[in-house]
């Protein structure tokens, strides 16, 4: 009896040892790739599978234009750059496992950061405490920068905070008979998009412009009759709302079964999606406002190339997100071709201190890594999105308002 | 007067898709005691058949609703026996949790099979409403408002009216008995998942035009779908249609009254306080308990 | 025993590598992965207490997580607490929420009790995005990040968690072989017949869900300074409780080491596939993978690793000795001669001696009133028969005065005291005790522990002590003895013949040293040779003062034995007396006896 129950023990011990000593094995299989002659790699976790997997695929993109054509120009600091990709299916937890990993296993040189603010809050923090820079492509929320994080970047000319900057220049702008009375604000519980709409209110508030109904809703929310029937009860004339991704024409269609049209409609994010009119109805797009980081027909440098070498690359026109993406490889790489070496201290530093042409026009940095830029102010006009403002991005000079109603 | 009127037509058409969700649910709790937790992830199976239907051959999703019924009601019937049936032999409490693991592996492979993106049916009448006064009735939701309360009198009608309804309540109740007089409970057992599967092909047809939805929908649907039964009595069909409309209509006055934010609330709030007084539901008749075995 | 000395062995050999792990490599990763690995084991053990040994399986134990991480990043980052004392606030918070949790199951058990879990932690969430004010909501919560130099790297993380681990699972053990965790099997088994032997459940259920939760949550708080961002979704998350019981499944649940080497085979697994798999259907995989997994283990290893494998190996040892029937009746058995009843005919009805009575009690089911107002007592030292036709009342009697069922009206007086008000485990502590007529008895212990398992008084010392001590293993295998059970001391109850649990479940009423016995047929379906033990136990019980109520068909059995007889009819006491006097009684017969019975011709036994 003894001996069955000694080695049923050593069995279960040898077992359990081996365990871990297989789960070691397998990762510590990877490479140690960091030697100066090398290739330069560059670490980044992305939510390629998971809930935003068709939206990250095209950020992805971006990222593997950005390094295709600087390596086709000789790479950075004469090394080639290879991108280390891992998948955390839109888990921050995962994403904060493999970012240890690239950092502490693979050792990459650099990192580039992921999309959501959900994800970025985890790995920036990780990236800070290891003393790596961190340039994200995407994730605006105003809270991921206020940590006191010195290795952090946004690649966005404007957070979410400053967002609404353009445009409540232009309502502002407008004659006090044309402005509107009334507003109501409807936001997902989402930091991409209530806290803009929070620097909304209290900004039009302080215009005189009366708020008649303001609710947040969850963001598991796919019903919006009933929110939409509240907003039409109230009639406001300028109607706000903080889409994050479907909810947008969700909402609109719900406001078009009620018959109910604002005079003027601003939404974020969602108007830019492409499947957008065919969602809403082509006609309805007529007049609608969203705030974007990048116009593919600004005229900054680069920008036109950009969209020239990633739709011969992909076959397919890049997206907002590409566009991130694309950014953040351009800031990281003019520090590094500024520093001239693989020093993350001096590489921030050199950011804070000096800005960075991109192709969402010249990016600057205060020292918490917030960008002093404001966001495109866009609006859908004749089934196309111009840009209306600031006017160094503007596409085109008219500006469509009132909306028209809904067309049947 | 047409606020509270609105929220009241909103809640109650909600309401009847809720209670239509939910009654598969009902019948394999309230025939079997088996609370099936794959109950949202083969709602999302069957809206995401439809929307194919719609899709591919345009078939309108209402009508697909009855073309699904037969590849869920085989789905049921292969669970049954694949799964639920053993796992019941070897520990009955581990009922739930097998089915808990069903809902993720049907998870996984509906995302395998249509991947993650958001789908939605979007028929001609998705988009339009009826006008009765002031008040709007979204035309999409009206019809599957008659579906729900045209499927849940069907299924009433099938347990009390036939010898197969008849049957499946005998053998739910005693299984020996049962078998005694020709009953094989087992048997019935399958039919009870057949039917009960194949009525949640109606409620995946709803969710097909009414919501948008994604794989992982089906956790949003499963919390709905336990609080409905468990309002309106495990395993009494018409008490799963009003308990559905209470909570639709609880709903909409939260979201129109109180807070947008709460109204996330109300469909899993009633789940706690209704196990907390009145485990055996609202509307479920009171049996004697201390005859048990 | 060697066996002992061997296993010390490989836990103390595997102690000391997961902790010199930190000091030989620099790993981060590795050591990252570890620290998911104790956060599930610690987890895992816990819900192992609650699902494990009390058998209440939850689906919600990510809360506790969820409550620690928040309360921690809370008090860390608006009150400037260090999350290391931050983390004992968390665990405080989720032992509350454990115990609150616990009180739940008073009326929420088995299938109902899996969805309210479920529906808690899906609440939890929504209220801790909605309460944004305080948690930071949908926008997270940032907690500062630690101060210490990267020299130390994780060590602080990584060590208090390891040492959770150890506390965790040293106190799983104590559990388990101690007092508590023999009550808490005894509630997984037959929670409503534990109440009834004494054991006050709630408060045996109340220690086992804080010790869960308090552990998780302490774990939780840690975690969420590891991580240093915290956001809803991520910690209330449905995934992370699927693991938790997939670990304990997998591993052994009821079993100490189990759910450990659970979690020791999941995280790795979980970990090995999120970064193994790429391509876009890696998160779908996943799914498939552990839900898979954790259907497989449900239908096909219901028991666990850990158990299967011992399992195995005690099989292959030498087969295990069967226990030769016992000694027939009458042999060297008996240590009390039987006879016949102390006085014939005799028709007292003392009050003064009455031990138990009921006055009036009543008990409606809607419009069918089971129990309509029945007064019957029963003396000190005497053997009361209760008889009636199949359906008349006299179960439903024995409910209420056990207090299984709520009287409608009336009241129950036992040693002039009344517990009407009283619930189960009052009742027993009062000195109340009932058999059934099928016997009860709990099957994961084993026959001695089934007989030392009812108490009269409970005290939290008394919790941690050994589940059966020497006094007491002592004293049990005498009584087994008095039955000619001695053999079966440490066998299964399933073991037993049907008339042999039914002596069994008659020595654990005794052992409760009881003033009052209810017992319910217990001559039914026994062979005459083992009825005559039964008798004998009964008289023996009568002897010491235990005035004992009797519900039997087996007329010559009661008479042998009874001083007094009440006969039931449709809920109603329609007569009493001696056995004589009511087989004689018109109304009686009848009802009952049918005019070819006469009770009064049986004789005594010798």
């Amino acid at each position: 009896m003894n001996k069955r129950q000694r080695s049923t023990r050593c069995l279960g011990a040898a077992v359990s040892i081996a365990l871990l000593a297989v789960s070691a094995c397998s990762s510590a299989g990877s490479q140690n790739l960091a030697q100066p002659s090398g290739p330069l790699t560059i670490g980044m976790s992305l939510p390629l599978t998971g809930p935003v997997a068709d939206v990250s695929r095209s950020g992805y993109q971006g990222y593997k234009l950005w390094a295709s054509q600087v390596n086709a120009e000789g790479g950075l600091l004469g090394r080639q750059v290879k991108l280390v990709v891992l998948d955390d299916g839109f888990d921050p937890n995962q994403t904060a496992a493999d970012y240890t990993r690239l950092i502490s296993q693979d050792r990459v040189n650099l990192l580039l950061g992921t999309f959501s603010s959900l994800l970025n809050a985890p790995a920036s923090a990780i990236a800070a405490r290891q003393q790596m820079l961190y340039v994200e492509p995407s994730g605006g929320s105003a809270s991921l920068f206020t940590r006191g994080f010195t290795n952090l970047f946004f690649a966005q000319p404007g957070t979410t905070t400053s967002l609404p900057d353009q445009f409540v220049k232009w309502i502002t702008s407008l004659p006090a008979s044309q402005r509107p009375a009334t507003a109501a604000y409807v936001t997902q519980d989402d930091p991409s998009a209530s806290p803009a709409i929070a620097v909304f209110q209290a900004r039009f508030a302080a215009l005189g412009i009366k708020t008649v109904y303001s609710q947040t809703y969850d963001p598991s929310t796919t019903n919006f009759d009933t929110i939409a029937a509240a907003v039409a009860r109230a009639q406001p004339q300028l109607l706000i709302q903080g889409a994050v991704a479907d909810d947008g024409a969700q909402f609109v269609r719900s406001l078009e079964k009620l018959r109910f049209s604002p005079k003027i409609l601003f939404q974020t994010n969602a108007p830019s999606d492409d499947t957008y009119p065919a969602a809403i109805g082509a006609q309805n797009t007529q007049g609608l406002f969203a705030a974007e980081a990048w116009s593919a027909k600004a005229a900054y440098r680069g920008n036109a190339s950009f969209v020239a070498a990633y739709t011969k690359m992909f076959g397919v026109a890049p997206t907002e997100d590409a566009a991130n993406s694309y950014t953040a490889g351009q800031v990281l790489a003019a520090a590094v071709k500024a520093i001239g070496r693989i020093d993350q201290k001096a590489l921030a530093a050199w950011l804070h201190t000096h800005a960075v042409n991109t192709i969402v026009g010249p990016l600057r940095w205060n020292s918490a890594g917030d960008p002093e830029g404001s966001l495109l102010l866009a609006q859908w006009q004749d089934g196309r999105l111009q840009i209306v403002a600031p006017q160094s991005a503007a596409t085109t000079t008219t500006v469509v308002n009132p909306k028209p109603g809904w067309a049947g | 007067m047409t606020e509270l009127g609105q929220a009241l037509v909103f809640g109650v058409l909600a309401g009847s898709v809720y209670g239509l969700m939910a009654t598969g649910l009902t019948l394999t709790f309230g025939v079997m005691k088996i609370v099936n937790m794959a109950q949202g992830a083969l709602l999302i199976f069957s809206a995401y058949l439809c929307y194919t239907l719609w899709a591919r051959f345009g078939i309108d999703p209402l009508l697909g609703g009855f073309i699904v019924t037969v590849p869920l009601a085989v789905l049921g019937v292969v669970l049954y026996k694949l799964v639920i049936q053993r796992v019941q032999r070897i520990d009955q409490g581990l009922t739930i949790v097998a089915t808990f693991a069903l809902a993720l592996i049907a998870e996984a492979a509906i995302a395998l099979a249509w991947g993650p993106n958001p789908a939605a049916a979007t028929p001609r009448y998705f988009n339009q409403a009826f006008r009765i006064g002031s008040l709007t009735v979204p035309r999409a939701q009206f019809y599957t408002c008659l579906l729900a309360v045209g499927v849940t009198l069907a299924l009433q009608a099938i347990l009390k009216r036939t010898w197969l309804g008849h049957a499946i309540t005998a053998a739910a109740e005693n299984p020996e008995g049962a078998r005694l007089v020709g009953v094989e409970p087992a048997r019935v057992g399958a039919w009870i998942f057949a039917i009960a599967t194949a009525s949640t092909a109606f409620g995946g047809a709803a969710i097909s035009f009414l919501y948008q939805f994604t794989p992982d929908s089906q956790d949003v649907w499963i919390g709905l779908t336990l609080s409905v039964i468990v309002l309106g009595g495990l395993g009494s069909v018409p008490g799963a249609f009003a308990a559905g409309l209470l909570l639709g209509v609880a709903e909409a006055i939260t979201s129109t009254y109180i807070s947008v934010r709460w109204a996330a609330a109300v469909p899993t709030l009633p789940i706690l306080v209704a196990l907390l007084i009145r485990p055996q539901g609202l509307l479920a008749r009171a049996t004697r308990q201390d005859t048990g075995t | 025993m060697t066996s002992n000395l061997v296993r010390r062995a490989v836990i103390t050999l595997a102690l000391a590598a997961l902790a010199g792990i930190p000091l030989v490599s620099d790993d981060l990763y590795y050591q990252s992965v570890l620290m998911l690995t104790f956060m599930l084991a610690i987890g895992a053990s816990g819900w192992n207490i609650m699902g494990g040994y009390a058998g209440y399986i939850s689906l919600g134990n990510s809360a506790f997580i969820g409550l620690g991480a928040y309360t921690t990043g809370i008090l860390a980052a608006k009150q400037g607490v260090s999350p290391f004392v931050g983390c004992l606030a968390g665990g405080l918070v989720a032992g509350l929420a454990a115990a609150f949790l616990s009180l739940v199951t008073r009326r929420t058990r088995g299938v109902y009790f899996v969805i309210v879990t479920f529906a808690a932690l899906e609440l939890l969430g929504v209220a801790a995005t909605t309460w944004s004010g305080v948690t930071g909501g949908s926008q997270g919560l940032a907690l500062p990040l630690p101060t210490w130099s990267m020299a130390y790297q994780n060590w602080p993380f990584y060590y208090p968690l390891l040492g959770l681990l150890v506390l965790t699972v040293a106190v799983s053990a104590a559990v388990r072989r101690g007092k508590l965790g023999l009550g808490l099997f005894a509630i997984a088994d037959d929670e409503d017949k534990a109440s009834g032997l004494g054991l006050r459940t709630a408060v045996y259920k109340m220690n086992a869900f804080v010790l869960a939760g308090t552990f998780t949550g302490i774990a939780g708080g840690i975690y969420a300074y590891y991580v240093a961002f915290l956001n809803v979704a991520a910690v209330f998350d449905i995934v992370t409780s699927m693991l938790i019981v997939l670990a304990a499944l997998l591993g052994g649940r009821g079993t100490v080491w189990g759910p450990v080497l659970g979690a020791f085979i999941i995280e790795p697994l979980a970990n090995l596939t999120s970064t193994s798999l790429g391509g876009a259907d890696a998160g779908a995989i996943r799914l498939l993978l552990f839900g898979g997994l954790l259907g497989a283990v449900v239908l096909f290893l219901p028991r666990g690793v850990l158990p299967t494998v011992t399992g195995y190996c005690r099989r292959r040892q030498a087969p295990r000795r069967v226990p030769t029937r016992p000694a027939p009746a009458g042999a060297a058995g008996a240590a009390v001669p039987a006879h016949g009843p102390r006085q014939d005919g005799d028709p007292h009805g003392d009050v003064a001696d009455d031990v138990l009575e009921a006055c009036g009690l009543v008990k409606a089911f809607g419009g069918l009133r089971a129990v309509d107002g029945a007064d019957l007592a029963v003396a000190a030292g005497r053997v009361t028969g209760l008889i009636g036709p199949n359906g008349s009342g006299k179960t439903t009697l024995f409910n209420l005065i056990d207090g299984t069922v709520r009287a409608t009206s009336g009241q129950v007086v036992l040693a002039g005291q009344r517990i009407g008000r009283l619930g189960r485990p009052a009742r027993a502590h009062a000195g109340l005790a009932r058999t059934y007529q099928l016997p009860r008895l709990f099957g994961s212990l084993t026959v001695v522990e089934n007989i030392v398992i009812p108490e009269r008084r409970l005290s939290f010392a008394r919790l941690w002590r050994h589940r059966v001590t020497a006094a007491e293993r002592a004293r049990a295998i005498a009584m087994l003895a008095e039955l000619g059970l001695a053999p079966y001391a440490d066998t299964s109850p399933a073991e037993l013949s049907f008339g042999q649990r039914k002596l069994v479940e008659l020595a654990q009423v005794r052992w409760l040293d009881p003033v009052v016995v209810l017992l319910d047929e217990p001559a039914a379906g026994i062979s005459p040779a083992l009825a005559e033990r039964l008798a004998d136990t009964i008289r023996s019980l009568a002897q010491r003062g235990t005035g004992v109520l009797l519900v039997e068909h087996d007329l010559p059995f009661l008479a042998r034995l009874c001083q007094r007889v009440y006969v039931m009819a449709n809920g109603k006491i329609i007569a009493s007396g001696t056995a004589a006097q009511v087989s004689a009684d018109r109304a009686v017969v009848d009802a009952y006896l049918g005019d070819e019975v006469a009770l009064a011709s049986a004789e005594p036994a010798p």
